[in-house]
């Protein structure tokens, strides 16, 4: 029971002040910048640009797609920066002196990246009702909010990746920037998936969000629970893939870091 | 800026500008910024415009490029006092014969020629790797939009930057105005799909008036009245804008002496 | 002709702190500093952490404009005329930073002397000179990323030298160095000396400014509180002796007690590993030996020495025994 009581600890720690220090040196203004109108500007350019291809007749597909992804602001920037800032502020070898549980330790920083992604995604959409109209009259609710869940902690399952690769890389923010915008495309947020090449549909298969911008698309529609049900079941299982690779790479790193003492120069 | 010094410290410009793509050339950021985002919302936008048919994928190649020139500005043209001042060299730049604007004019001179490799790219990648056919309708026209386009742009981040550094307020916004000039300016499709409100918004940016002309120029969608209309508004912000820069960039270094800021701990 | 006028110069600065509730707090860096430097003159900057030094410097490079008082460089107001002081003037602030690290030397100063406006015909033999002198020959296409501090350093040397200025500013230009390094690095200030430059050192090092300075001013909280030859400031303390003892661990308490006895003008004291050693300033010399060894009561004591005073020992005096 202590023990749980303690890994419980670590984990809400870990998760505050992650997420405390990401945001400290930001004002209030710079908060609303990055978690409200960026998000913003982003889902209009995408919508216009969309609208624009299609005359105007399916700006519904561009608002929630885009809604969706802006979930992957926080679960790859955000988790990568909770995971890649222990190595730049020097606490790297501090915690891995340390006996604490890796994994709440390591899942625990991804957390309140949750959270935040998710309702990250609920400003979105309430931006999509406001500007586009979207209409959310026939949606089962709940679902929804369900799918904003799973694809959040989906994506946050490949922050966690990302963010042990930037232990390891020294361009960090390149990897991610490519990869956030890799999956504009690659998600199905701005195209229909079956008119992709192929191999791009069999590679958006293997990323997440792609099943959860499907699924709200469904259910915003209209559509039943038991039909998105099982797509949100593969969504959530490839997070917590990714997830687990990352926390492999985790205690990889960490093996291989004490093992060659390169904690503080890598 | 005082247009004088343009023509007094030219070769110093020209050097400026060779130093800083020298000292930048394999920056990943940059690389990012101008090359990799570029050719994502390229590969989007024909993937998504396809349907339009006629020069779209033209229109796309340039409206991509344009998004390349506009993220290179505000990011690496707005923070290219603040990238300075972290290295330590802001006061060796400061204290020296040469006005500061004109070091910076030609930092934003590199910047801005070298995110001309965004349209190039985008070129490539429609031609070679979706296989179209692009044909330029008025190449020399086009050319002469790009070199005030280059201008205009340069003189617009010659206003951001010490704005930047002055107002840290305003700074804090700068991942927010990223994509709303994508929007305001029309590269990828026509303002007439905005709010009208929004359209005296568009009419004072400069990198409006240069997709204007770098849009009709390529895909001849305007005649040449209208080109020279875009080329006559760039030419008179760039005016303005220097003219701005040259009292913002006094203040900037008279506060940053008071204030002690030149460099940072 | 004096190169340097400073008149009464105050400089503050302003710090602000907290987000939500703002205060600011001021912090007077130099409170009343004149001094005048005349033409071709080497004059030192001495003074204890935090003294004034660099924000002096700063003010006379044109980097920041003094809260009061009158600042000349050539006879040209450092407000109004910083453009025009600009040509003349070159300037240091020790350490590494201030160069392009990933550009190599020569594309470092080929850079500066653009911007000073160094004819390229001239730049072209002047870099290599330049390098020659600062002894970087034969390494100046590697990036600077890869130049040890005391290299950064010397290059740092080079770049103010571009232009040929006749005033030269070098905050601790010393800083950092390994005495070998140090030494060369002194020759390089005399040679320039020779040269005929108006130059102002700061250092921490006395034996530095005793070396190569004609004159020294030494600078406290923002004050001058002496100002003179090497030799003048040393016959302040001409009178004192120095009793050196060598102690393990000796407690804050003592110290002060030995400061507080009455034939003690002043007390520093020099951390070295485990060990510290006493400066008991004295006009006893040997005879306050044993009254000195009372007050650390039968504490180990290593090497007891009365010696001579420095100009060190001029400098502790006048900055109150904090080095
Ligand atoms: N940018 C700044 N903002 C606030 N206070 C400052 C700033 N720069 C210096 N100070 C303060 O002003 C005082 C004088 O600093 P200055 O750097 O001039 O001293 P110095 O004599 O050069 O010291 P050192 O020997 O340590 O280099 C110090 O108390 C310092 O903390
Ligand atoms: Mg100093």
């Amino acid at each position: 029971m202590k023990t749980i009581a303690n890994n419980l600890r670590l984990f809400w720690q870990g998760t505050m002040l992650s997420y405390i220090a990401l945001f400290a040196w930001l004002r209030p203004t710079t908060y609303i910048a990055s978690k409200i109108l960026m998000p913003l500007a982003q889902i209009l350019f995408f919508t216009f640009l969309g609208s624009y291809a299609s005359g105007g007749s399916n700006v519904d597909f561009y608002v929630i797609g885009n809604a969706i992804q802006i979930t992957a602001v926080s679960g790859i920037f955000g988790v990568t920066m909770s995971i890649g800032g222990d190595r730049w502020a020097g606490t790297l070898p501090y915690l891995f002196g340390t006996p604490a549980n890796r994994l709440m330790m390591f899942f625990g920083r991804a957390f309140m990246h949750i959270i935040d992604g998710a309702l990250g995604v609920v400003i979105a959409l309430m931006w999509g009702a406001l500007l586009f109209g979207v209409d959310f009259s026939q949606t089962n609710m709940s679902a929804l909010g369900l799918t904003i869940l799973v694809t959040t902690i989906s994506t946050c399952g490949l922050g966690l990746l990302m963010g042990c690769l930037s232990l390891i890389t020294a361009n960090v923010m390149f990897v991610n920037n490519t990869v956030y915008f890799l999956l504009l495309i690659f998600s199905g947020a701005n195209v229909a998936l079956d008119t992709l090449p192929n191999w791009m549909q069999a590679f958006s298969q293997i990323l997440p969000l792609t099943r959860g911008i499907a699924s709200a698309r469904i259910l915003i529609a209209g559509g039943s629970f038991s039909q998105v049900a099982p797509m949100l079941m593969s969504e959530i299982g490839i997070g917590l893939i990714y997830g687990w690779l990352g926390y492999m790479l985790f205690k990889w790193f960490e093996l291989q870091a004490k093992r060659k003492g390169t904690l503080e120069t890598v | 800026m005082n247009f004088k010094n343009l023509f007094v410290y030219w070769r110093t410009v020209l050097t400026v500008a060779e130093i800083t793509l020298r000292h930048q050339w394999n920056d990943s950021f940059i690389l990012f910024a101008i090359l990799v985002q570029p050719m994502i919302i390229a590969v989007l936008a024909l993937f998504m415009l396809r349907g339009l048919g006629g020069d779209y994928a033209m229109f796309v190649v340039v409206g991509s490029g344009l998004t390349g020139l506009w993220s290179s500005l505000l990011f690496i043209s707005g923070n290219s006092i603040n990238a300075e001042r972290w290295q330590g060299t802001l006061e060796s730049l400061v204290a020296i014969p040469t006005p500061f604007e004109v070091i910076i004019f030609g930092k934003n001179l590199a910047n801005v020629v070298q995110s001309l490799i965004s349209m190039t790219s985008s070129y490539l990648l429609a031609a070679l790797l979706f296989g179209y056919t692009l044909k330029m309708v008025e190449p020399l026209l086009f050319l002469g939009s790009v070199l005030l386009s280059v201008f205009a742009f340069i003189s617009f981040g010659l206003v951001i930057a010490p704005l930047f550094i002055m107002y840290r307020g305003i700074q804090q916004w700068q991942n927010a105005m990223e994509f709303p000039v994508y929007i305001l300016a029309g590269f990828l499709f026509p303002i007439a799909l905005l709010p009208n409100w929004t359209t005296p918004i568009s009419y004072i940016l400069p990198p409006y008036w240069a997709a204007r002309a770098l849009h009709e120029t390529s895909t001849g969608a305007g005649d040449v009245q209208k080109v020279i209309l875009a080329w006559g508004l760039m030419l008179i912000f760039s005016v303005i804008d220097l003219f701005i820069a040259s009292k913002l960039f006094k203040v900037m270094l008279y506060k940053a002496r008071v204030d002690a800021t030149l460099e940072t701990e | 002709m004096n190169s340097i006028e400073v008149k009464n110069l105050k400089r503050i600065y302003r710090a602000t702190t907290g987000v939500i509730r703002r205060t600011t707090k001021e912090i007077v860096a130099v409170d009343d500093v004149s001094f005048e430097i005349k033409e071709g003159e080497l004059f030192g900057l001495l003074g204890p952490n935090g003294a004034g030094k660099t924000t002096t410097v700063k003010v006379l490079a044109t980097l920041l404009i003094p809260d009061a008082g009158e600042v000349r460089v050539k006879g040209l107001d450092i407000v109004k005329d910083a453009n025009e002081i600009r040509k003349h003037i070159g300037f240091i602030f020790g350490g590494e930073r201030g160069l392009y690290w990933r550009l190599s030397a020569i594309d470092n100063l080929r850079y500066f002397a653009s911007l000073y406006h160094v004819d390229p015909e001239i730049s072209k033999k002047r870099i290599p000179y330049l390098l020659d002198m600062v002894g970087l020959n034969g390494r100046g296409d590697e990036r600077v990323q890869g130049y040890s501090r005391g290299m950064k350093q010397r290059l740092h040397v080079a770049r103010t030298l571009l232009h040929d200025p006749d005033i030269l500013f070098l905050d601790e230009p010393t800083i950092g160095l390994d005495p070998v390094g140090a030494r060369e690095f002194r020759e390089v200030i005399r040679n320039l000396q020779s040269e005929k430059k108006t130059i102002l050192l700061t250092t921490h090092y006395m034996f530095e400014a005793d070396s190569l300075c004609g004159r020294v001013a030494v600078i406290d909280k923002g004050l001058i509180v002496a100002l003179d030859t090497p030799s003048a400031l040393k016959k302040h303390v001409s009178d004192l002796s120095v009793v050196e003892v060598e102690t393990f661990g000796v407690a804050e308490e003592v110290v002060e007690k030995i400061r507080n006895l009455p034939f003690v003008d002043a007390l520093s004291v020099k951390d070295q590993d485990q060990r510290q050693l006493l400066l008991v300033q004295t006009k006893l010399g040997a005879e306050a030996v044993p009254d000195v060894m009372a007050a650390l009561d039968g504490m180990r004591v290593g090497r007891v020495t009365v010696r001579e005073p420095t100009l060190e020992d001029a400098y502790v005096r006048l900055v109150g025994g904090q080095v």
